[in-house]
């Protein structure tokens, strides 16, 4: 008896109006709706902070507004720097802006083919069982006071479940059972060990650096922004998101030009569509990583009449920053080779990342943060 | 096996470079170049010389055969029409748009256009009867504006507002009366190939003193010359009136 009602306490309107989103401008309007009935439950447990997080930002509505926006912009500013017009023909008047949607939707229509020599049960359900790590890191990253699950392992959580999307990628090459899905997932396999480390001693040497594995505790200690603080772990972190969503220069695993997106080769239609997000939802997330951790999350100038909804716009203002910057490079270099990717990788990259964690120490040490 | 070494820049040269790649990538982010034309919107600026559809007009036209005996792709067939005349008919499915048949037409009633994007249905609506290619093909004009490369250093897009003309207009060419006539008449066979060959009926065969005569009215003679291609014993030729 007493479970039940303290279940019905916790889905109560009540329960969500203790924690809500309060935004000063259309203040009077919710009030408005939270009177009538059915309307007000709805847009409680909507402006709810962990729901909020799930649902607008930096959960599914933001995700795929940025989905849409970047593989768009990708194009459309590659195209710009080779003297091309990319994606236009599609709503002319904006630039073609909807042609994410409109590719989108032809892949909907189109057949999946599982070839006779797939492995058909994992072929079909990794493409959807890989967005289980790519989604979950969204709860547990802070836009000012608005979190999905507040946690003080958040960071190291986010990096685990982060490191997982790889093995899905590898499990796909393995499924798809062909010669260039064969060549991809070796190369995928090859980079994962290559940027993870660096990539995970970067992260560590945040967290020395301001003593805390708490995202909210790291946005609220960055008086001055991490990329300051620590500038070299802010290079290895930018170079292994590079590699680890696989954009130019280090496009090694998916490579179209010589193995035709490597371990998705063999998908068609939706389920095209859906590993080809992949890479860009894991963009997403690093951004939002990088903004949390060296740009200062949802700090920024207060504005009084948006309330807790300033520090979203802070926060999605940087990580589309760092992503307009992810993108800017694939139309400037050309693709490394494997070894010379390794190289960089096991040499370069990891005497910096190691510089990196001597600088994070010394600063845990100085209490600077 | 020769190795080649590769000087390897150092640390500062190196970052620079990279550092020159970023800026050239702003630089033309911000203000970039176009080689690209929007076509269908825009067109880009061509020759009058151009070659591409192939206009005919039946009234300069004298039958001579010449389009489709100097066309290399044999794409040109003659054909008899109503008034017992041959106008030549191109299948364009062979058609190379090489112009020959234009450049060797002594009456110039076939004429180049500017025309290059006409869409046909499948093979067999590719061949162009000539009724067809007397008036200019439907099409939907919507350009503005015209480009015209300017090939300098750099290559430069010039954008007038302004429909250019895909029908140009050709100089009306001087044409040399010339007529058919046999300079070695005791030679003749009388075998009637020429008069059979004539498409205009100007040669006939009369009999004067038992003793047949080849008669070529010079009015009715257009000059196309195929008598004397046809001639078995190459007793006539083509003179200047």
């Amino acid at each position: 008896m007493e479970a039940v009602y303290e279940l019905l306490k916790a889905v109560s309107k009540e329960h969500f109006m203790e924690n809500m989103v309060s935004i000063p401008l259309i203040q009077p309007v919710i009030d408005n709706l939270l009177n009538i009935p059915l309307v007000g439950y709805v847009v409680a447990l909507i402006l709810w902070k962990p729901m909020f997080a799930l649902l607008i930002f930096p959960g599914l509505l933001t995700l795929m507004t940025v989905l849409l926006f970047i593989i768009w912009f990708e194009r459309k500013l590659t195209a710009r720097i080779q003297w091309r017009r990319g994606p236009l023909e599609i709503l002319r008047w904006a630039g073609g802006i909807i042609q994410a949607l409109a590719d989108g939707l032809r892949y909907f229509f189109q057949e999946v083919i599982v070839h006779r020599d797939a492995h058909k049960p994992y072929f079909i359900q990794l493409p959807i069982l890989i967005f289980i790590p790519v989604l979950l890191p969204l709860l547990f990253i802070p836009a000012g006071s608005i979190v999905g699950i507040k946690t003080p392992y958040a960071l190291p959580v986010v990096v685990a479940i982060v490191s997982l999307i790889p093995v899905f990628i590898v499990a796909i090459g393995w499924a798809s059972n062909s010669r260039f899905a064969y060549v991809g997932t070796i190369r995928e396999a090859f980079m994962y060990f290559a940027y993870e480390i660096p990539f995970i001693l970067s992260v560590v040497a945040m967290i020395l650096v301001y003593g805390t594995a708490d995202m909210t505790a790291i946005v609220e200690k960055q008086t001055i922004p991490g990329i300051i603080l620590n500038p070299v772990a802010a290079l290895v972190f930018f170079i292994s998101t590079i590699m680890a969503t696989s954009r130019l220069p280090f496009e090694i695993p998916e490579a179209d030009q010589e193995i035709a997106f490597g371990p998705f080769v063999e998908y068609s239609g939706i389920m095209f569509g859906l590993v080809m997000t992949i890479a860009y939802e894991k963009m997403y997330i690093l951004a939002l990583l990088m903004s949390v951790l060296f740009l200062g999350g949802g700090n920024g100038f207060p504005i009084p009449l948006l309330g807790d909804l300033a520090p979203v716009i802070w926060m999605f203002l940087k990580t589309m920053a760092v992503m307009v910057a992810l993108a800017f490079l694939r139309s400037i270099y050309a693709r490394f080779r494997l070894d010379q990717a390794l190289r960089l990788s096991w040499t370069t990259m990891l005497k910096i990342s190691a510089v990196a964690v001597l600088i994070g120490a010394a600063l845990n040490i100085a209490q600077v943060a | 096996m020769i190795k080649i070494k590769v000087r390897k820049p150092d640390m500062v040269e190196n970052i620079k470079l990279h550092l020159d790649a970023l800026l050239t990538g702003v630089k033309e982010a911000v203000k970039p170049g176009t080689i690209t034309i929007e076509y269908p919107r825009e067109r880009r600026w061509l020759p009058d010389s151009f070659r591409g559809y192939i206009l005919f007009t039946p009234e300069n036209c004298i039958s001579c055969f010449q389009c489709s005996f100097v066309c290399p792709a044999n794409a040109i067939l003659m054909k008899k029409s109503e008034n017992n005349r041959y106008y030549p008919s191109i299948d364009y499915a062979k058609c190379i748009f090489c112009h020959f048949c234009v450049d060797s037409c002594p009456g110039s009633a076939l004429r180049q256009t500017k025309i290059h994007d006409v869409v046909y249905i499948d093979l067999d609506e590719m061949f162009c009867p000539t009724e067809n290619m007397i008036n200019p093909p439907e099409i939907v004009r919507e350009d503005e504006y015209t480009v015209e490369y300017l090939m300098d250093l750099d290559i430069i897009l010039k954008r007038v507002k302004e429909r250019d003309d895909l029908i140009p207009e050709v100089k009306p060419v001087e044409i040399i009366k010339e007529y058919s006539s046999c300079y070695e008449p005791d030679s003749c066979l009388a075998c009637g190939i020429c008069v059979s060959s004539c498409p205009n009926e100007a040669i006939s065969i009369t009999s004067l003193d038992g003793e047949k005569r080849l008669k070529i009215d010079a009015d009715r003679c257009t000059g196309c010359g195929i008598c004397v291609k046809e001639c078995p014993v190459q007793i006539l030729k083509l003179v200047k009136g």
